[in-house]
């Protein structure tokens, strides 16, 4: 017996102790939500280096962007000159839709709802590793962000802070595969739960018999209780109705550009 | 203790290049995992007790960084440690191709272990068929940053240190002549 202790003694304490890392990873996914020490003490430690190489990378490319790289600027001003006249028929155009609004608003009594105090944020970092979606903002618990804030930007829904420390928290994005948003198709109503899949999303548990169509726009429900109602996920990329089955299968190309990220807005009042 | 500093400071080196400056470079979301190739370095070279801590505690604070499962990273890369340690009396540690071998094999196993721990205990979505169609890609990227690496290492140290021997990289060196 002792011999055979002595002959497979390295294998069982590799066994022992790669079952205890299991064990804690298993124990510590019931603090999930939280921030755990651990984490806290690394985004507070490499937080100020990655804004100081965010800096001076973004510092160089406005450097050769703005004075050192300019063909093709007479062409880009031309184009601008012409999208910013277009936009201004347009503008004068949603200007009547607005005040219409407006009127019809005051005439139904509509109460307004509250507007919800926002925190610009630079993103500062994407995450470590190929499999996950996340990023990191230089606004922390000092500044109001705490875990479960809706992240957005102006084209839509980006996704919820699921880590802070004072200066720093880290952002989980809708098209990681934990991450799922209540939501509806804007045109019928019709409720489901968009979820990650890493470049695209799919939305789920949407009725056999809801009719849906390809392009139609998929906004936040306001059901789950991070984010508010009306903010858009998606437009509708395909859809796969089988002929059994209770549920269709419908996938969303989300209507942020997550490879773009710069700058987003911190919602700091959830929703009640 | 020094050698200790120096695989801590290697690997934050390593976070903030894969959090900061590769995603800048690489298109999508793909990147080289640097914190593999030291765990493989760390697994062929350091002892089981010493090398050991040193991983769990550099795959918890990859956790920091990387995705919301806290001790996922720990248990993984303790795992691939534990796989090179058993190993390594039978192999040329001295050998770098095998280190870039170790470092393929490596990533499959980190894939599997990511895998197994997240489809079996936790309540996020299925990852893994995700995970394994990026495992090609994830593959030539670890391998290529791990010969990357390790000429460099070996400029460097022809460079900085040129009549001290760094274990691991001593049969390359003498290949390049120094």
């Amino acid at each position: 017996m002792w011999e055979w202790w002595c002959k497979n003694r390295p294998l069982l304490l590799g066994g022992v102790l790669l079952l205890a890392a299991l064990l804690w990873y298993s124990v510590s996914l019931r603090q999930q939500d939280e921030t755990n020490f651990m984490e806290s003490l690394v985004l507070r430690a490499t937080g100020p280096v990655q804004v100081a190489f965010d800096r001076v990378i973004k510092g160089t490319a406005d450097i050769w962007g703005h004075y050192l790289y300019l063909v093709g600027t007479a062409e880009d001003n031309r184009s601008l000159v012409e999208e910013n006249r277009a936009l201004r028929a347009v503008l004068t155009q949603s200007d009547e839709v607005r005040l219409e609004n407006a009127r019809l608003r005051l005439l139904l009594d509509f109460k307004e709802a509250q507007e919800m105090a926002t925190l610009p944020a630079r993103v500062i970092a994407e995450d470590a590793s190929s499999w996950f979606r996340t990023v990191m903002i230089d606004k922390g618990s000092e500044q109001g962000v705490t875990e479960g804030l809706p992240v957005v930007v102006a084209e839509g829904v980006v996704g919820r802070v699921v880590r802070s420390s004072p200066r720093f928290s880290r952002v989980l994005l809708i098209n990681d595969a934990s991450s799922a948003v209540a939501s509806l198709l804007q045109d019928n109503r019709a409720r489901g739960v968009c979820r990650g899949q890493g470049e695209q999303l799919v939305f789920d548990f949407v009725l056999r018999q809801e009719e849906v169509k390809i392009g139609d726009r998929v906004v936040t429900s306001g059901m789950g209780g991070v984010f508010p109602k009306g903010l858009v996920v998606g437009r509708v990329e395909s859809v796969d109705r089988q002929e059994f089955g209770l549920f269709q299968s419908i996938e969303v190309t989300p209507a942020v550009d997550f490879s773009h990220l710069e700058e987003v807005l911190v919602l700091l009042r959830s929703p009640q | 203790m020094n050698r200790t500093l120096v695989y801590l400071a290697m690997a934050g080196s390593a976070i903030i290049l894969q959090t900061v400056l590769l995603p800048l470079v690489l298109p999508g979301y793909n990147k080289p995992d640097l914190l593999l190739v030291l765990v493989i370095y760390l697994g062929l070279h350091e002892g089981p007790w010493r090398g050991g801590l040193l991983v769990y505690l550099l795959g918890w604070s990859y956790d920091g960084m990387a995705g919301t499962f806290p001790g996922l990273n720990g248990f993984v890369m303790l795992g691939i440690f534990l796989a090179v340690r058993g190993i390594v009396t039978r192999v040329n540690t001295e050998s770098s191709p095998l280190l870039l071998l170790l470092v393929s094999v490596g990533t499959v196993l980190q894939t599997v272990m990511a895998a197994f721990a997240l489809d079996f205990f936790s309540q996020t979505a299925r990852i893994w068929p995700q995970m394994v169609l990026q495992l090609p890609l994830q593959l030539l990227l670890n391998f290529l940053a791990a010969l990357v690496l390790l000429r460099v290492t070996v400029r460097l140290q022809r460079i900085f240190m040129p009549r001290r021997d760094l274990p691991g990289l001593r049969k390359l060196d003498s290949r390049y002549g120094s």
